[in-house]
């Protein structure tokens, strides 16, 4: 399914300007980094994908729906957003009670919500607390909760804000290992993060926000390596292509795998 | 001066414990980082070495945690305060919300430690400066962004000028802005040799740049103590869970790609990187 | 003005305001509290949130116990529809115990700063507890605003349908309301944790980096209005028990 941003400006009740001119187009089993300071207007950007916010110019549409025309909770359809503090969101008994809120929603039989809460449950690796109180969990097994929350809704299009917030080393691999699963499945996601060592292992695209405008949208890898634009955003490069810069090599590296490739290929240094 | 002994803690209502035969000697004025896995036992440690376990979270303790000679568990939780800082991970929370401008906040501590109005003022400038918030502090202190808060928090413990500042993961929360200034001052506190500061993050990159040692716990227990180079390039990395900065993890791969045996100690920061690959 | 002067003073207005026969509430208002208010330089702010406060009582009270008195004396109009005298009265009475407790009230929360209040009766022995809970529930209601829009917003991205009809609105109250109460009760605990940090649990005096003002003049005003307001509210109960 499509996503097309058209033109967008959002502007506050108070009047401040929140985003200007924002446009994006982005296809299904693409994975596209968001990337900016706190501020730039990623989060507002965010809600205007599912409806939360309508903007006061232009439209967003995913596939044929416009939203403006449809509730968040029929965007929720086709819009999946995952949002950054699960205590946002968490109030059911169980684990397994969370992760059913979504697909109750859209009405799914009895099967089809067990199939669906079991496998998102399976692919954050909590299947096993599916009993348990989501809050007995640690605030990042929450935030994972969350996750397989909405995963259970199955959407086409999926929004992460901030999934690597206060995850350890192997909570980013299995969010990595997630969003790749997910691409490879055929759906967009789109992923919010100041996370940059994040958002070059994992996203291809990249679209790099500050106050309200898109500075640039590519290549990540392209984007990314750009140290003063990337400064103009209060934004450093990822480690590395930092390593990469520092080495002279080209920058179309995006994995650990490929800078070793390239590390190999470099001409012999004098 | 910390000196833990023997150290295991159960939380109530757990069988199994968050920390087990923990032995621990810091020196005054080290700069320590602890790592590990999400539930290893990096929290739990920091809230012992300042006193939150056992007075705070009450469960079964064993053991004893001595600052500067003192037996903490025998200490009241209100009295330690002066000598030993906490700061947590969430910057918003820490917020007293008893005092409505930046720089009454930071006093506040030390109105209820009683300190005479003369000596408040300077105390409470020299902690605004040391995290380079001495611009804002007639703001009140929910108006800051989330690392203006974080370093709110610390400037909060540093005017207590306590011995000991232990911080659980203060970056967390916060964008790559807060993290520097973050960083910027736990690196200055460490530099300047005031107190003992120990720090546990996920942020292995930045822990390693700045800390003289690091701790790695595993299932409540120590596996790991050394320089930062030494634990992050042990052959027990994965086995322990203790993660590694993405630099070390390239200079690993490198190693191995090129048909290298393990050499000793692998980078740990950008700098290090490029000099052993250039 | 010491804020615990402050504080003694409207309790005065409030006991005398009470125990006067009611014409005297508005002299009172007019002769005392009106100049308080201008002398402390507030007069415009406190003559419009009384009226505020005021007009919503008022109005309703005048009409209904003007027109529905029993047997009561027309006075302005005629028949049914007229304003009884006795009715009047009553409000104007009625009227005038309500101005006094909102004018103290009023006189006490626009003059004062609530912290700095709270913090010189810290000071003078109340426990830290107290000035801790009034303090923070004023600031209580916004974030609790703020962040309810947020779980909203968490909510409705998972299918929640909160337009419509009423059912639709009295299911969505659980995944609203838990996560507001659970998410809360967490921040408690971690607040609580950041205040040990700051010795607030610590027994002893407690110092102030404001120097909050008192002369001994104040505290013998305070001393003499207190026993005035006992005096007044014991003649006043005498009275009552006599007539």
């Amino acid at each position: 399914m499509n996503l097309v941003v058209d033109g967008i400006h959002y502007r506050y009740p108070s009047g401040t300007s929140a985003l200007e001119d924002v446009s994006l187009q982005a296809s299904a089993g693409e994975s596209v980094a968001v990337v900016g300071q706190n501020g730039a207007g990623k989060t507002t950007f965010a809600k205007h994908l599912n409806g939360l916010l309508k903007p006061t110019r232009g439209s967003v549409r995913a596939g044929d729906w416009d939203t403006r025309r449809h509730s968040p909770a029929q965007m929720s359809a086709r819009v999946g957003m995952v949002f950054q503090n699960p205590g946002d969101q968490l109030f059911a008994r169980t684990v397994w009670e969370e992760v059913a809120f979504g697909p109750r929603n859209q009405h799914l039989g009895k099967d089809a919500i067990t199939e669906r809460v079991e496998s998102s449950l399976e692919a954050v690796g909590l299947l096993a607390v599916r009993e348990g109180h989501p809050y007995d969990l640690a605030t990042p097994q929450r935030k994972l909760v969350a996750l397989a929350a909405t995963l259970a809704m199955a959407t086409p299009i999926l929004v992460l804000d901030e999934p690597s917030l206060g995850q350890d080393t192997e909570g980013v691999s299995l969010l990595g290992a997630l969003i790749d699963g997910l691409v490879a499945e055929g759906r967009l996601v789109l992923t919010i993060t100041h996370d940059l060592d994040f958002a070059l292992e994992h996203c291809p695209r990249a679209i790099l926000m500050a106050e309200g405008r898109v500075l640039a949208d590519g290549k990540s890898a392209e984007i990314l390596s750009q140290s003063k634009l990337l400064s103009s955003a209060d934004l450093e490069p990822p480690v590395l292509l930092q390593l990469a810069a520092g080495l002279e090599m080209p920058a179309r590296i995006r994995r650990i795998s490929e800078f070793v490739a390239a590390y190999a290929e470099r001409p012999p240094q004098v | 001066m910390i000196e833990v002994r023997d150290l295991t803690y159960s939380y109530p209502g757990t069988a199994a414990p968050a920390l087990r035969a923990v032995n621990l000697s810091i020196p005054r004025g080290q700069v320590v980082g602890i790592v590990g896995a999400n539930g290893a036992g990096k929290s739990t440690l920091c809230y012992a070495l300042t006193g939150y376990v056992p007075h705070f979270f009450a469960g079964s303790m064993s053991g004893t945690v001595r600052v500067d000679g003192r037996d903490i568990g025998k200490v009241p939780l209100g009295q330690l305060a002066a000598e030993i800082g906490l700061v947590f991970h969430n910057p918003f929370n820490q917020i007293s919300g008893a005092r409505l401008t930046v720089l009454e906040e930071v006093a506040f501590g030390l109105e209820n430690m009683g300190v005479e109005r003369g000596a408040m003022l300077p105390r409470a400038l020299t902690a605004l400066q040391a995290t380079g918030l001495e611009h804002l502090t007639e703001r009140s202190p929910y108006s800051l962004s989330g690392g203006e808060q974080q370093r709110l928090a610390i400037a909060a413990i540093l005017a207590m000028e306590p011995s000991v500042m232990v911080m659980d993961e203060p970056t967390s929360q916060l964008d790559p802005v807060g993290t520097r200034e973050v960083f910027a001052v736990l690196r200055d506190l460490a530099r300047s040799r005031r107190a003992t500061v120990v720090v546990a993050e996920h942020k292995l990159g930045w822990l390693a740049a700045f800390s003289d040692r690091l701790i790695g716990i595993h299932n409540g227990e120590i596996v790991a103590d050394g320089t930062p180079q030494e634990v992050f390039s042990s052959e027990r990395i994965d086995e322990w869970r203790l993660g590694q900065p993405l630099v070390t993890k390239v200079g690993r791969a490198v190693e191995v790609a090129e048909g290298r045996p393990r050499t000793g100690l692998l980078p740990v920061t950008v700098e290090q990187a490029l000099d052993a690959l250039s | 003005m010491n804020p615990l002067t402050k504080l003694v003073l409207a309790g005065f207005l409030l006991v005398l305001g009470l125990a006067v026969p009611w014409p005297g509430t508005y002299v009172l208002f007019i002769a005392l509290i009106l100049p308080l208010a201008l002398a402390g330089r507030i007069l415009k702010p406190f003559l419009v949130a009384l009226f505020k406060l005021i007009t919503p009582f008022a109005v309703p009270m005048i009409l209904i116990q003007g027109l529905f008195w029993t047997g009561g004396t027309p006075v302005i109009g005629e028949g049914p529809l007229s304003l009884k005298a006795e009715g009047l009265l009553f409000s104007a009475a009625s009227i005038g115990r309500i101005l006094i407790l909102a004018s103290s009230f009023l006189l006490l929360s626009l003059s004062t700063r609530t912290d700095i209040l709270m913090r010189d009766l810290v000071q003078r022995g109340l426990p830290n507890q107290l000035l801790y809970i009034v303090v923070t529930s004023l600031q209580i209601l916004p974030r609790l605003q703020a962040r309810a829009r947020t779980i909203l917003d968490a909510q409705r991205s998972r299918g929640l349908e909160t337009e419509g009809n009423l059912f639709h609105r009295l299911r969505a109250v659980v995944p609203l309301v838990g996560p507001l109460l659970l998410s809360s009760l967490i921040d408690v605990e971690e607040r609580a944790l950041a205040l040990e940090g700051r010795a607030f649990n610590r027994p002893g005096p407690r110092t102030s980096l404001i120097e909050i003002s008192d002369t001994r003049r104040e505290a013998l005003a305070r001393i003499g209005l207190s026993v005035a307001a006992v005096v007044i509210f014991v003649i006043r109960i005498a009275w009552a028990l006599v007539s």
